[in-house]
């Protein structure tokens, strides 16, 4: 039992993997800080840890897909992040990829759910 | 500690893993937000920010080595493709080496428990911690060969390798059956070669080196010269068919395995030359031969497939 739970966790941290990074494209087509986007990110039913979320943006910007910038306005300095032309075209793309495996997905388990 | 020293401490574990050119900024940020979350927890708590909530906080957000490593693209110096081979390999290279250096310490006379752990420890000395340089070049060599995959435009393409092919093509049995032409003419009177090589002006000890024994002449010297002249049909007619089908390749396994065999005896047997550093220089060839020829045998069984239902 114990092992099946490992590996069930285990599948679905590789199952989240790539979704985390459309997800986090997705969020980014305005403007965000790090707590901001993990906020809006978690309302909408992706919850992603902090030291998950944060590095990401950072690897995403030294991909060249985003751009950031501090705004110091205000309150506590914060980092705004947001997709460049590159991030833009490449979250069109992976938006299709998802759209086309999510509708095989929902016939496959269809099929298996009859 | 307060929860300032405890954040203080989290980012600084973070961030001093970092790059220097990013290492600040990225301090910077993630203190801002790591406050920025736990005035949140603590709101929602009903109550100010404490040290053990910063701890508990920062021990969910990860171990500093770990975030650290998120930020940074990962780095693979093998290839996962390549993991089990390295493994494989490094650990068959290692029980060669530590075995090769049990066989060298505890050859030297062992009288008591005393002189067993002065073997054991010259052997932990000498050939177990110094054999680490084997996984050290196998790494090298791995990352290396992953790195040349990486720099490459496009992936070498598979190509598909016919079973019954000639390694080498026919160019490869027609040096193999030299080979075997030079092998008898040595094992029929060696001397031959000082003949050849010095025009019959060589050294008397010379000859008398290469001496059969009239044991040797007349037990394994017969056998080993059929097993050899064997050979050359065998790569005639693969010369001659342009591939190994798997009667010839039966046929090559058996002959190899019987000469190996004859070889042993002749090890074994008796002296095969009337001079001892000759007898003992052409037996070590043998023991190589043999044994090089086994593992060769040994290692193509292991990777054999024959697809067959469990």
């Amino acid at each position: 039992m114990t092992y099946c739970v490992e590996h069930s966790s285990k599948l679905e941290l590789e199952l989240r993997r790539g979704v985390v990074v459309v997800a986090t494209l997705s969020q980014l087509r305005a403007p965000r800080y790090g707590y901001e986007l993990r906020q809006a990110l978690a309302d909408k039913g992706m919850p992603i840890e902090e030291g998950t979320l944060y590095p990401l943006l950072r690897r995403l910007e030294s991909q060249g897909l985003l751009k950031s910038e501090w705004n110091t306005e205000g309150g506590s300095p914060r980092r705004y992040y947001s997709l460049n032309a590159d991030g833009q075209k490449l979250l069109e793309k992976l938006t299709e990829s998802w759209q086309g495996m999510n509708d095989a997905m929902g016939r496959l388990l269809k099929e298996d759910g009859q | 500690m307060n929860a300032n020293d405890v954040i203080e401490s989290y980012v600084t574990d973070v961030a001093v893993q970092l790059p220097r050119k990013q290492r600040n900024d990225v301090a910077f940020e993630l203190r801002t937000l790591i406050n920025e979350g736990l005035q949140d927890k603590a709101e929602a708590a009903g109550h100010d920010v404490d040290t053990a909530m910063a701890i508990e906080f920062l021990r969910a957000f990860g171990r500093p080595e770990d975030v650290a490593a998120r930020y940074r693209p990962t780095l693979i110096i093998i290839d996962p493709a390549d993991g089990h081979r390295f493994l494989r390999t490094s650990v068959i290279g290692l029980v060669i080496i530590w075995g090769l250096g049990l066989l060298k310490f505890f050859q030297q006379p062992i009288g008591s428990g005393w002189d067993f752990l002065q073997a054991l420890g010259q052997w932990w000395g000498t050939a177990l911690i110094p054999s680490m340089w084997w996984p050290g070049v196998l790494v090298v060599g791995f990352g290396l060969a992953s790195w040349v995959r990486k720099q490459s435009p496009q992936p070498s393409k598979w190509k598909p390798r016919a079973g019954d092919r000639i390694n080498g093509g026919r160019a490869a049995m027609v040096m193999g059956i030299v080979g075997i032409l030079c092998g008898l003419f040595v094992l029929v009177d060696p001397r031959w070669m000082l003949d050849f090589f010095w025009s019959g002006r060589a050294a008397p000890a010379a000859y008398e080196a290469l001496t059969y024994t009239d044991t040797f002449l007349r037990h394994q010297a017969p056998f080993l010269l059929v097993l050899l002249l064997l050979n050359i049909p065998l790569l005639i007619v693969v010369i001659v068919k342009g591939r190994w089908s798997a009667l010839l390749r039966r046929m090559e396994i058996w002959l190899g395995l019987v000469t190996c065999a004859a070889m042993a005896w002749t090890i074994l047997d008796g002296p095969v030359f009337m001079a001892s550093a000759s007898d003992r220089a052409v037996k070590g060839f043998m023991v190589l031969i043999t044994a090089f020829t086994l593992i060769y045998y040994g290692v193509k069984l292991h990777r054999s497939v024959r697809p067959a239902p469990n």
